[in-house]
């Protein structure tokens, strides 16, 4: 192993070369971020405005209330949309990462809509939760949803149990923290 | 530098998949769908061909000691300038693909054609390298998603081309349907699950062999043919 033993001067050289290249890769992201990262967050914003509206159609503004972050800590947000009732915004454990999705709830307690906002499920698998047919069988479920395979009413993705199972989840949550506003 | 013996290495005889068998793991994972293919395959073919120019501009400055450090750093960044963009102005591709995009940075296609290839040649036929390799690579996801999709949910081309009122459509922003083969129904949901990804990556790998093999024993006989007449007009 005499080839590792390097004079200390070659390493500060090796260590600067790297370092700079490092500095100028970082320069030019730093360049590219600032030119995408409004319009990232544009089209984010977009895809929440239209997910709340999917989930619970409501002309007016959608005024985010308190709630209890601590007995609910898979939900992001809670707006409430009038008398109508509310939409709640959870990020919860997918199949493969985080899902993002917005579920209306209305003032009967039951769902009345199913949205995801952002997910990264498997691709053909998972990623079907963003499907009419898959969210729209949400619609009108009040709490105690489970999906098919389990011997519930929602309808569960064919080899995306895990993706399925974790929607029905977050939409029982979506209920019990509405209900827990009193 | 020899373009046309590039392009058939990078097509055929040295395809990174069929042949090199690299960047094995993104071609299982993502050919599910058309839509997938053919922006899995366009983004490793740009991330390709800027890393392979930088580092063989670089490849006298880079130490040898820290090359493969160095490499990273190249096409980390070149990977998360192509997501950024993706996310900005693609967003279902980007919605589609999810984690697989910044993973390209440990894509071994890329990394390996630098450590094999770049390092030692100069930037043009380093550029063109990346084209034909990449090319190849795409191919090869095309090949998988046509095969996979059909069996899997009986539709062609899912995301990018569509039949709406009888009349062919092409999109770029995966909201097609696909055309439809057969019905859902009768689609072997198998193929579009990971297990169908091995499947259909070994059944080609063994027809690229065969041919390989075909093509090799197919030369041989004619060298030895020529052996012969050779050896038949200097006996005369």
């Amino acid at each position: 192993m005499a080839e590792t033993k390097r004079a200390p001067n070659q390493i500060v050289k090796l260590a600067l070369v790297l370092f700079l290249v490092s500095a100028i890769v970082s320069g030019v992201l730093g360049v590219v971020n600032m030119f995408t990262k409004d319009r990232i967050a544009e089209l984010e914003a977009q895809a929440r405005a239209e997910a709340y509206n999917a989930v619970l159609p409501w002309d007016g503004e959608y005024v985010n209330v308190e709630y209890d972050k601590e007995a609910f800590e898979t939900v992001d947000a809670i707006a409430q949309a009038g008398d109508e009732g509310w939409v709640v915004e959870l990020t919860f454990s997918g199949a493969q990462s985080s899902i993002t999705a917005a579920f209306g709830v209305a003032a009967d307690y039951t769902i009345t809509g199913a949205s995801v906002i952002s997910h990264a499920e498997t691709s053909g698998l998972g990623a079907k939760i963003v499907e009419e047919g898959f969210l729209s069988s949400f619609v009108g479920q009040s709490e105690g949803m489970a999906v098919t395979k389990d011997g519930g009413t929602v309808d569960s993705i064919t080899a995306a149990t895990i993706s399925s199972r974790a929607m029905a989840n977050a939409a029982n949550t979506a209920i019990a923290a509405v209900k827990a506003l009193g | 530098m020899n373009l046309k013996k590039q392009f058939t290495e990078g097509l055929i005889t040295n395809n990174p998949v069929l042949v090199q068998r690299i960047g094995l793991c993104s071609t299982m994972a993502i050919t599910t769908m058309f839509f997938n293919g053919i922006g899995m395959g366009l983004s490793v073919l740009i991330i390709l061909t800027c890393c392979n120019v930088v580092i063989s501009a670089m490849r006298k400055a880079i130490p040898n000691d820290i090359r493969l450090a160095m490499f990273v750093v190249v096409i980390a960044g070149f990977v998360t300038i192509v997501d950024l963009l993706l996310q900005a102005f693609v967003p279902a591709l980007s919605a589609s693909l999810g984690v697989f995009i910044p993973l390209i940075v440990v894509n071994c296609i890329i990394i390996g054609r630098a450590e094999a290839f770049c390092q030692k040649e100069p930037v043009v036929p380093s550029f063109f390298d990346g084209i034909f390799q990449g090319i190849g690579y795409t191919l090869v996801l095309l090949c998988m998603c046509i095969i996979r999709e059909l069996l899997g949910s009986g539709t062609f081309g899912a995301g990018v081309f569509e039949i709406v009122d009888g009349s062919f459509r092409a999109v770029l922003d995966g909201s097609a349907a696909g055309i439809r083969i057969f019905p859902e129904e009768f689609g072997a949901t198998i193929m579009i699950m990971p297990f169908g990804g091995f499947l259909t990556l070994a059944c080609l790998l063994a027809a690229m062999q065969y041919a390989l093999r075909k093509s090799a024993e197919k030369k041989e006989a004619a060298a030895r043919a020529a052996k012969v007449e050779v050896v038949k007009e200097a006996a005369e």
